[in-house]
């Protein structure tokens, strides 16, 4: 679903943010990105949605090699990929419902799809009572719940989610990436990058670590700090390169 | 891809509102300007009138007595003929000219104009001029001819016409296109100032995949509107102006003023023709000020 070949990002400002990265993650798959601040975890999400084009290697997602997808196919790219980030983007001025329509009527949907398919992900999410309600109504969990059903009301191949527990407490965490698998258990590819120890080392998925744009683990049913919990790890060079973990299982 | 235009217009529609002192600015400046691109273009449509109406580009009329004799008009006419700054002349019968003049006559003088017969109408020999300048001095040699009664250069008057609306006309025409280019400047800053008030919802449909066309254009009508809304103002200038010219030369069947009077196909095509360039003006000015922003 997502393969990246030796990918490196150097920004203007010269920095260099991924190195050499080079990975697959298959469809189906539920896999946390972690790494410190500044690891490169936001570069790699913004090249999986083609937001950044990168310097050296190759990136194919959803069969679609992005090096040759002209810019008008850039949003059909997209419409395949699902998007969760920390500060949830909802529009303020809109109800939960017409947030999540707004994503089917800006690819131009008809109505009576958008009329069955938000109240349906919007149940799925647990918010079929808080249709009507404004952003601003709402805590916290439910407004990443909210930024969720949107990314999902398309029924995408892939979500992918930047720190989506890094404005929350951690019961709202848990329940967010507990949607987050239910998400991953209709097929969609699930992709996480975060900082929350607690969550990755509850749900047991795939784990990448990136320290300074470099992939230093590939664990499977990994935590998020191998120092914590080494039965599985398994260092990168140990593995034959861009194989993943999940012979492993 | 099927654009919903209820979305797109309510889109549009909420922005307009939403900057309404700046879409009052640039529909007022693309008014401004507009009128004087269509007032430029009506003068110089009316001046063309007045220079072809009747004359056709006659320089010099040499009028003869109803009384002469044939023998005497054609010596005149060979004379003019011979004459090196002289491009052609014809010759138009009494009757020629009586029923050309009829019309004239008769909003002139009335019932009066049943008196004028086209025995009483002189005949005339009309020339081209390859320069106007020279019509003084045919007038000057023909004049005291036998057979001659007068000699009337009617273009000289339009011919210096013709020199004062060009400058005006070009004075016009560049005040209007300075202001056309602030207008444009304003259209582009009010599309601006959208896209920065909705760079959220902007960011959110890029991200949804919403197609660069999909999001451009509600700003893209937003600018039309604020073109089309400018140009129509200056169309009802233009009417204005139609209005003014018919109103000041009612009645002056011999005035310049009147034979400037445009039709009302002219008019029309004026007022298109501004409306043309307000359309233009507001959705290449929007789709300007997106291109930037859309460049992913
Ligand atoms: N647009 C940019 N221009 C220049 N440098 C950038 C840009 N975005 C990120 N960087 C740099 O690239 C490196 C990787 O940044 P990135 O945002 O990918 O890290 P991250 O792992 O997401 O960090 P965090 O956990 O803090 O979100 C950092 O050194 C950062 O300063
Ligand atoms: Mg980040």
């Amino acid at each position: 679903m997502i393969t990246l070949e030796n990918v490196t990002k150097v920004y203007k400002t010269g920095t260099v943010a991924v190195k050499d990265l080079t990975f697959e993650i298959t469809k189906g798959e539920f896999v946390f990105i972690v790494g410190a601040s500044g690891a490169g975890k936001s570069t790699l999400m913004s090249l999986i949605l083609r937001e950044e084009l990168p310097d050296k290697g190759r990136i194919w997602v959803a069969g679609r090699d992005l090096a040759r997808l002209p810019h008008w196919r850039v949003p059909y790219l997209r419409r395949n990929i699902g998007c969760v980030f920390q500060d949830f983007r909802l529009l303020s001025n809109k109800t939960v419902f017409e947030n999540v329509a707004f994503a089917l009527q800006v690819i131009g949907r008809p109505r009576h799809q958008i009329e069955r398919q938000v109240p349906q992900v919007l149940e799925l999410v647990g918010l079929g009572n808080k249709m009507r309600d404004l952003p601003e109504e709402l805590s916290g969990g439910e407004q990443q719940r909210v930024a969720i059903a949107r990314a999902f009301v398309n029924r995408p191949l892939i979500l992918i989610a930047d720190e989506p527990t890094g404005n929350l407490d951690p019961t709202t965490s848990k329940g967010i990436v507990q949607l987050l698998d239910r998400v991953n258990k209709t097929g969609t590819t699930v992709v996480v990058a975060t900082h929350d120890a607690s969550i990755v080392n509850t749900m047991r998925k795939r784990v990448l670590e990136l320290d300074n744009g470099e992939v230093v683990r590939d664990q499977s049913r990994g935590v998020y700090d191998v120092e914590l919990d080494d039965s599985s790890a398994q260092p990168v060079g140990a593995r034959s390169k861009g194989r993943r973990g999940t012979v492993l299982r | 891809m099927a654009v919903p235009m209820n979305f797109v217009a309510r889109e549009a529609g909420s922005n307009l509102w939403r900057n309404r002192l700046m879409t009052v600015a640039a529909i007022l400046t693309v008014a401004v300007s507009l009128s004087l691109v269509g007032a430029a273009l009506f003068l110089r449509q009316g001046v063309s009138n007045a220079t072809t109406e009747w004359q056709h580009g006659v320089s010099v009329i040499v009028w003869f007595h109803p009384s002469s004799s044939i023998t005497e008009q054609r010596a005149v006419g060979d004379e003019l003929a011979q004459l090196s700054y002289v491009k052609s002349c014809a010759y138009r019968t009494q009757t020629d000219n009586y029923n050309q003049g009829k019309k004239y006559l008769n909003g002139l003088l009335g019932s009066a104009s049943s008196a004028v017969t086209p025995a009483v109408t002189p005949a005339s020999d009309n020339c081209v001029l390859k320069n106007p300048d020279e019509a003084g001095a045919i007038a000057a040699a023909f004049r005291n001819q036998p057979g001659v009664r007068n000699v009337s250069y009617p273009s000289q008057a339009i011919h210096n016409m013709e020199n004062v609306t060009r400058t005006v006309q070009l004075a016009f025409l560049i005040v209007a296109l300075v202001l056309l280019a602030s207008a444009s400047a304003l259209i582009v800053n009010t599309i601006r100032l959208a896209i920065f008030s909705r760079r959220k919802e902007v960011s959110v449909m890029k991200l949804v995949g919403a197609t660069n066309w999909f999001i451009r254009i509600p700003f893209m009508l937003e600018g039309l509107v604020q073109g089309v809304a400018g140009a129509v103002v200056a169309g009802l200038v233009v009417l204005g102006l139609d209005w003014r010219l018919n109103a000041a030369s009612a009645g002056h069947f011999t005035s310049t003023l009147y034979k400037m009077r445009l039709t009302g196909g002219e008019v029309v095509l004026i007022i298109v023709a501004v409306g043309i360039v307000g359309l233009l003006v507001g959705t290449l000015g929007s789709a300007f000020a997106i291109r930037r922003f859309l460049d992913t």
